[in-house]
């Protein structure tokens, strides 16, 4: 199982399979430059692979307000 | 993916330049961006002081951050809107990151002119983020002008910058469009205003916050409207995605095509005169922010209304 943190909704989603970070983002139908992927810290770029047990945090960049 | 210039694991891909970077080489690029940008569009004389507007949002941070590891004198410069649940922690993050790097700042109270926004909100019709948005490019210039400051930098970064050079576009607003641009020449009353951050996405922007730590104010405005600008930022991000560079190409194809011929055109118009209430220039009578003053009913010492808004865009 993967989860997956969305930010800044703070809301968590849960991925039985999910072999890459380019698959996550066709998932979530968001494009490579709007969100940052980051797992223990560390900016993953696309064709990075996903284990399970990851912790991703997928933080949107738009700014608002 | 690995770093376009160590070959080590790539943290930042970037499809519009088409590489990729780890986090030390990623950190170069965006410095020699800035740098570059600086020098290319002289902004700013090597290690001169500059005033830069801060929100305490990602961008005006990052620009302060990367122009003080330059070497310039920065003076951050905030104007505390009193919007309850988001402007205190928005001057909290600003007061944290100048004492953090040392740099001094300013703060101006918008209450303690008598134009808190949700006062204004009540008592105006108009929509509140063009009035919020005109009453902090007036405190930034004004501040900027009465301190001597040779410049004054904020953090539109190069989405804000298409989004609205879109929007002006759709509409054909010929006096937006014949002044829209990463550097502002003084004028009378007008302080020189530069954008270093305008060939930088979003999301190069938010990269470099992440890799450099930097603590900002994520909560939304609770006025952020469901506007225009967000519908225009997603479609271009959609045409990027299918045209990497388009953006950069539309925005500096206009600096270089298009803006020149509005340019020409507004030099015909109406000259700016000094505002009778508070010497802000304006194209006639009282300015716009004495007219808000006058509707808050918080004063001002001026002779009548006029229609016509001081055309500042920023
Ligand atoms: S969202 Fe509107 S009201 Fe809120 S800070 Fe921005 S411009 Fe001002
Ligand atoms: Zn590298
Ligand atoms: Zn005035």
């Amino acid at each position: 199982m993967i989860t997956v943190l969305l930010e800044p909704e703070r809301r968590q989603l849960h991925y039985p399979k999910l072999n890459t970070v380019l698959q996550l983002l066709h998932e979530l139908k968001l494009g490579q430059t709007d969100v940052l992927v980051i797992r223990d810290k560390e900016l993953l770029t696309q064709d990075r692979s996903l284990a399970p047990g990851d912790t991703i945090t997928v933080r949107r960049v738009t700014s608002r307000g | 993916m690995k770093c376009r210039k160590c070959k080590a694991q790539a943290a930042v891909a970037l499809p519009s330049h088409n590489t990729a970077f780890c986090p030390d080489c990623y950190l170069l690029f965006f410095r020699s961006q800035v740098e570059r940008t600086l020098h290319k569009q002289r902004m700013a004389k090597a290690g001169s002081p500059i005033l830069v507007a801060l929100s305490g949002g990602k961008d005006s941070l990052a620009l302060a951050l990367q122009l003080h590891e330059l070497g310039y004198a920065v003076h951050g410069l905030h104007v505390d809107l009193a919007i309850p649940d988001y402007s205190a922690l928005a001057k909290q993050f600003c007061e944290k990151f100048c004492s953090t790097i040392n740099v001094p700042l300013t703060i101006i109270e918008l209450r303690e002119e008598g134009l808190a926004i949700p006062l204004i909100k009540s008592r105006i019709k108009r929509p509140i983020c063009s009035v919020c948005g005109k009453l902090k490019r007036y405190f930034f210039n004004k501040f900027a002008v009465e301190n001597n400051f040779p410049v004054l930098a904020t953090g539109h970064n190069l989405d804000d910058e298409v989004s609205r050079l879109f929007a002006n576009t759709i509409r054909w607003d010929a006096s937006y469009l014949s002044d829209q641009g990463p550097v502002l020449p003084a004028e009378a009353g007008f302080a020189r205003k530069i954008k270093p951050l305008y060939r930088l996405s979003e999301f190069e922007i938010a990269n470099f916050c992440f890799l450099k730590n930097l603590e900002h104010v994520t909560a939304a405005c609770p006025y952020s409207p469901k506007a225009s600008f967000p519908v225009y930022k997603s479609l271009w991000n959609k045409l990027e995605e299918r045209m990497p560079g388009a953006k950069i190409q539309f925005y500096e194809n206009f600096l270089r095509d298009g803006r020149p011929v509005f340019a020409a055109w507004a030099e015909q118009q109406t000259d700016l005169e000094p505002c009778p209430g508070c010497g802000y220039p304006t194209s006639s009578g009282l300015c716009g922010v004495c007219r808000i003053r006058k509707m808050v009913g918080a004063g001002v010492n001026g002779p009548g209304v006029s229609d016509l808004d001081s055309k500042q865009a920023g």
